[in-house]
């Protein structure tokens, strides 16, 4: 179990703001943090972890936690 | 009951299953495609919705040299191409979804695209029958070009279909060398294999689908459509905006006959995207948590609803469909479609933010 240095939870979010949401955080937190997104719209659970790939960090994993709901660990660069 | 149930009722409803099941495999949603370009960088959808466009093209000039459809291509009127295209666009962005991505949506148990959909629909028939319709055929009317015939203007004129058929394999050779052939071979040297079939059944039903994939399956299923759709009388592939007014219109007058194929295709989508999200656990009613954000889905479904009908087509109608035709009225409501999807996505989410 990794420790999370924060949450961003983005359930209930339209589309494109978890992805959103999830790039500016990412890009306010320092090296070697842990951003744990809760999410619940299928095309972003997708799309986040590439986006946080293409942005250089480390998907740390992607896990389907319900209905309709995902948990990404990222870990920054 | 006049609908023929065999020829218009069973033929839609069950290729909007289909579709409906692919688009939400696929997340097959063209305001993501266009607005992720410039957002995120994220080019998939995109990859996505240029193959099914072409895969259409190709299969649009073989059925019509085959004698098998015939191409009807929308009309040019450029005031209502411009004007609609550019409200269309602004209009998916505000409701978070295009007109299939927002119809799929309701599937999955979105309830603000539920509401963005009630939107669309009551903004395409105010315009289309009511108090918008003067303002939408305005723009129809005094901007309209056609050829001398009366028939609609084409980019290559007599010679459309043959360049159909020359952009449509042209364009799948280059698609599957830059884009497909790379991503396979950049597989192969990270030793993984090239088409992995293992988990097959978890890959189709459970997993979101490889864009290439959803992409000729769209337009696969939009050459069955044409021909489906043609023999029930309305000689056009995809649509979505003719479905909802056709509803309202039975709604508001109680006459059937306005329930014609393309409304059976997009309850059938709404079906489709539900079954295809129970099966990979991804049905949920939800609503978005802000109490504003489905107003402004609901102005933005409204939007889209009169810039389809003034456009003469929604993304589906003028975008998926009206592209292969190569038809100069969807080409350029297309590009202020998507004109009008980056304006709004740059100052909501892009202007002095990042």
């Amino acid at each position: 179990m990794v420790d999370k240095t924060d949450t961003l939870d983005c359930r209930g979010e339209v589309c494109p703001y978890p992805d959103v949401k999830s790039k500016r955080k990412a890009k306010k937190m320092n090296s070697g943090e842990v951003l744990e997104i809760l999410i619940d719209y299928p095309l972003s659970a997708e799309r986040i972890p590439e986006t946080m790939k293409s942005m250089g960090n480390e998907v740390l994993s992607t896990e389907k936690v319900g209905a309709s709901e995902w948990k990404i660990l990222v870990k920054i660069k | 009951m006049v609908i023929d149930i065999f020829v218009v009722l069973i033929p839609g409803l069950i290729l909007g299953i289909i579709f409906g099941f692919i688009l939400q495999r696929g997340r097959f949603c063209m305001n993501s495609a266009f607005r992720d370009i410039i957002l995120l960088k994220e080019y998939k959808l995109a990859k996505s919705v240029a193959l099914a466009i072409l895969v259409s093209m190709l299969g649009f000039a073989i059925m019509s040299f085959g004698g098998i459809i015939t191409l009807n291509p929308k009309q040019f009127a450029w005031g209502a191409n411009i004007v609609g295209g550019l409200i269309f666009g602004f209009g998916m962005v505000l409701a978070a979804g295009c007109a299939s991505g927002t119809t799929y949506r309701v599937g999955e148990g979105m309830m603000g695209s539920l509401v963005a959909l009630l939107g669309y629909a009551g903004g395409a028939y105010f315009t289309k029958f009511g108090a918008l319709n003067s303002i939408a055929k305005f723009l129809q009317d005094n901007t309209k070009i056609t050829n001398p015939d009366g028939s609609a203007l084409t980019v290559f004129g007599d010679l459309t279909p043959i360049f159909m058929l020359i952009i449509g394999i042209a364009g799948i050779a280059l698609v599957a060398y830059f884009w497909i052939w790379r991503e396979l071979r950049a597989k192969k040297r990270e030793n993984k294999p090239m088409f992995d079939l293992s988990d097959f059944g978890q890959k189709a039903f459970k997993k979101g689908w490889h864009w290439a994939v959803t992409a000729i399956a769209i337009g696969i299923l939009a050459c069955f459509a044409y021909i489906s759709s043609a023999a029930a009388g309305r000689n056009y592939p995809l649509g979505i905006t003719g479905g909802w007014v056709g509803w309202n219109k039975y709604w508001n007058t109680g006459v059937d006959t306005t329930l014609g194929w393309e409304t059976w295709l997009v309850i059938g989508i709404v079906i489709g995207a539900f079954i295809s999200a129970i099966i990979a656990k991804e049905f949920k009613l939800r609503t978005p948590k802000d109490a504003k954000t489905i107003l402004i889905q609901f102005i933005g479904g409204s939007a889209m609803g009169f810039g389809a009908v003034t456009a003469m087509g929604c993304n589906i109608g003028n975008i998926l469909s009206g592209f292969p035709l190569l038809s100069l009225g969807s080409l350029l409501s297309g590009a202020f479609i998507i004109l009008g999807c980056w304006l709004l996505a740059y100052l909501l989410f892009m202007w002095r933010k990042d």
